[in-house]
């Protein structure tokens, strides 16, 4: 499976001005709408790593498909591969040196997917749904970290069918993050735990949320010395929680702060509250990107404690986001998220790939 | 004496050293105050230290409470609350205390806010539209509430189209219909915040939940990832007694905390250390909570249904057949295994989840309790109840009685054979 099917007449220009479409709302940012994006509701993106030449971008969907585009300087983006699993695809990862990708789905498995043969083959298998992939690239040893709603995190030697360890969870996985030598898994009923990867994986400390609502997504951060030092935590409940690992005063370093909420009038109308689906920090800049059910993104400096940029309204949610490896490219993806129910779902309705310059917008505003 | 206007407002700077008539505030007068620095009462140059043990409004303006202000977007993150200096200050002042004669006042104050608290969020999740599914808790790092269940939008949809699939959207639509008619009457119930409500609340709050939540580490399930080994069925309850429930750390000081606990609240004889009172439904059974008759058939039957559990869905089923529920929408998880999506069975979330539903349901209570959560599956013993060989002579004295004794109450939870539905 090579090819996608329809080849829809976008993206071979730079910018999407498409003139006529000026009543709906599908891009009001203007970004660069990725060709032939998947059919349902995108779950998670993946820029590749720096060891590959060019950027490729992975999208994962409840189309039970996995796609990898091509992304040029120019913007264009050229569709490369796809993948199948027998259920939707929850996380995709890359391998470090950009020659496999790793997908886990719904169909309770997890998939190498090599790029040069175009092949993917089992490497994992769990008892329920695997929420979260991720390669891990030890001095001593790499291995694969499925997180999953069975409540347990297994590591995977690709080779073998057997996991190398399997770590109990307190409750479902619901979102994790690794930046080595830390891993931070959040599961459900609000729990937060932080795992050190140094020889082999074992649990750090375990956290005590500091979100009063359903955990939802965490992305890692770095410090200045390109050591992992902290993660942010988004919520159901349109809040994000700063949190490092061992900061000199708690009380002070930690914080959360409100996002993706409407506006309301001053105080009186009730606010709308959304989701905050997807964090990503830019590699270079340390500033955080968060994408929402609200259909916005926003973009924030965790330091200055001041947000940056926020998008216009997007009319379908934003699922997912990620940097490239170098913080040029800003991906995010507009479909359904599931926040209000069926309800609200429309198979009809167009997912996109939105891809946009993130070099000048995620610079860090100065501390007065 | 003239009435205080500011009192009556619940915002008096001077507590029990108002000059005018606080009507009533006998819990929250005398509350307030126990450290009166002698002889001075009423001296203007106490001024300074009246202050101290009264909460000042006034800087309610800078660390906004949680859920509750309505900001717009500005620049500046606004209101980011830093780290744990939250929100004691709600400036909600000083209404009437309900509890009565209470001794303490600090803790008390916090009492007060936090079910005040409650109440605020209650109001904004309802009007929010934010997701419902999801786990809450009054303040960070306080234990969540019982009541709610933890679903995430992804695991919903995984349900429809599985329930699409199996061409059995009806019940998924059912069964969506039902969580949200719990969640909704949850959300009323911490709303109103009757007396039942409260106490079980504040019992939530202060024992940490062990339905709920004894995914961190009670010990119940999962005995192999707490390295402390001593986590039996009943160790778990006297860690209840506080709210960092997940450190292991903060296992080993367990006891500590939980005799004040109870020596603060008056015996109602309705609330020892754990089962927290969920007030849906709990195996706290003789305790004077209105649910019990559904609560106890589930508790007990758990160790018994634990085959059933497996059907990963069990809280979905339900609504569909009263009878055995394992077999009509389980398709979805086929695998039979225990621990398939939805927070299932051994999944503590669930305990709130089936709870709810035996307790506004009495029709499903016998699915329900099929559910075999609370004592998670696996451990033999039942950690609801402890063993009548394991509790001392006293304990069980206590038990025996028609009410506890204050300073006496078990931490504990009683023997099963105690127990009269």
């Amino acid at each position: 499976m090579s090819l996608f099917g329809t080849t829809s007449g976008f993206g071979t220009s730079g910018t999407s001005m498409f003139g006529s479409t000026t009543t709906d709302n599908h891009n009001p940012m203007k970004d660069i709408e990725v060709t032939s994006s998947p059919d349902d509701s995108i779950g998670c993106l993946s820029f590749s790593p720096p060891t590959l030449p060019g950027n490729f971008l992975i999208a994962g969907s409840w189309a039970n498909d996995v796609r990898c585009w091509e992304v040029q300087d120019s913007g264009q983006t050229i569709p490369k591969a796809q993948q199948m699993h027998t259920g939707p695809v929850l996380d995709v990862c890359w391998s470090d040196d950009g020659s496999k990708v790793f997908t886990a789905s719904c169909d309770k498995t997890a998939k190498m997917w090599d790029l040069n043969s175009n092949q993917a083959i089992q490497i994992a298998q769990h008892d329920a749904p695997v929420k979260t992939i991720h390669w891990i690239k030890a001095p001593n040893y790499s291995c694969v970290m499925t997180g999953s709603w069975d409540k347990t995190l297994k590591f995977w030697d690709t080779r073998s069918s057997n996991p190398m360890m399997v770590l109990q969870l307190p409750e479902r996985c619901y979102c994790a993050d690794m930046i080595y030598p830390m891993a931070v898994v959040a599961t459900a009923e609000r729990g937060l735990i932080v795992y050190q990867l140094e020889n082999q994986p074992s649990e750090f400390r375990r956290i005590e949320s500091p979100l009063k609502h359903q955990h939802r997504c965490v992305a890692i951060f770095k410090d200045k010395q390109n050591k992992p030092t902290g993660f942010a935590l988004g919520s159901i409940e349109g809040r994000v929680a700063i949190h490092y690992i061992n900061p000199p005063n708690p009380a002070k370093d930690n914080f959360t702060f409100k996002c993706h909420r409407s506006n309301g009038t001053n105080t009186s109308a009730p606010q709308d509250i959304y989701a905050v689906n997807g964090i990503a920090f830019h590699p270079v800049h340390g500033t955080l990107a968060t994408v929402g059910s609200d259909g916005r993104f926003s973009f924030w400096d965790k330091d200055a404690r001041t947000k940056l940029k926020t998008s216009e309204q997007l009319d379908q949610p934003i699922s997912a986001c990620c940097f490239n490896h170098n913080g040029n490219i800003f991906a995010y993806a507009s479909s359904y998220d599931w926040s209000k129910g069926h309800e609200f779902y429309n198979p009809q309705k167009k997912n996109y790939i939105f891809l946009r310059n993130a070099a000048e917008e995620l610079k860090p505003r100065n501390k007065k | 004496m003239t009435v205080c206007q500011f009192f009556l407002q619940g915002r008096c700077r001077f507590g029990e050293r108002c000059w005018n008539e606080h009507p009533g505030a006998w819990g929250a007068g005398g509350g307030r105050h126990q450290q009166h620095s002698g002889g001075n009462r009423r001296g203007w140059n106490a001024t300074s230290q009246r202050y101290s043990n009264v909460i000042q409004p006034s800087s309610f303006s800078k660390s906004t409470p949680w859920g509750g202000s309505r900001e717009q977007e500005k620049p500046s993150f606004g209101s980011f609350d830093s780290g744990d200096s939250t929100n004691r200050n709600r400036g909600f002042g000083l209404s009437q205390n309900p509890f009565g004669t209470s001794p303490t006042s600090d803790a008390q104050k916090d009492e007060k806010k936090l079910l005040e608290g409650i109440v605020k969020d209650m109001e904004v999740w309802e009007s929010s539209g934010q997701w419902m599914f999801s786990a809450y808790s009054p303040m960070k790092k306080k234990p969540s509430i019982s009541g709610f269940t933890d679903i995430s939008p992804e695991e919903l949809r995984l349900e429809y189209h599985n329930f699409l699939t199996s061409n059995n959207l009806q019940s998924y639509l059912n069964s969506v219909q039902q969580l949200k008619n719990q969640w909704r009457n949850r959300v009323n119930e911490l709303k109103t915040l009757n007396t039942s409500t409260k106490i079980a609340l504040l019992s939530d709050i202060k024992d940490g939940i062990n339905q709920a939540e004894p995914a961190f580490g009670f010990g119940s399930r999962q005995a192999a990832t707490f390295g402390p080994p001593g986590f039996p069925v009943n160790n778990s309850t006297s860690d209840n007694a506080q709210n960092s429930s997940f450190t292991s750390s903060g296992f080993a000081t367990a006891p500590s905390g939980s005799p004040s606990v109870f020596g603060n609240i008056p015996a109602f004889g309705a609330v020892p250390s754990t089962s927290p009172a969920i007030t849906t439904s709990t195996p706290a059974p003789g305790f004077g909570k209105p649910e019990i008759t559904s609560a106890a058939s589930f508790s007990f039957k758990t160790p018994a249904a634990s085959g059933f559990g497996s059907a990963g869905f069990s809280g979905f089923p339900a609504p569909m057949a009263a009878g055995p529920v394992g077999a009509p929408g389980a398709p979805a998880f086929g695998n039979n295994s225990p621990v398939a999506g939805f927070g299932s069975p051994g999944s503590h979330s669930h305990p709130s989840f089936s709870k709810s539903f035996s307790g506004t349901h009495d029709g499903h209570s016998s699915t329900s309790t099929s559910v075999p959560i609370s004592n998670g599956s696996t451990t033999t013993g039942n950690e609801l109840f402890t063993p009548k060989h394991q509790l001392t002579a006293e304990e069980l004295g206590q038990f025996q009685a028609q009410k506890f004794t204050l300073g006496k109450i078990p931490l504990k939870p009683p023997p099963v054979e105690l127990l009269h539905i």
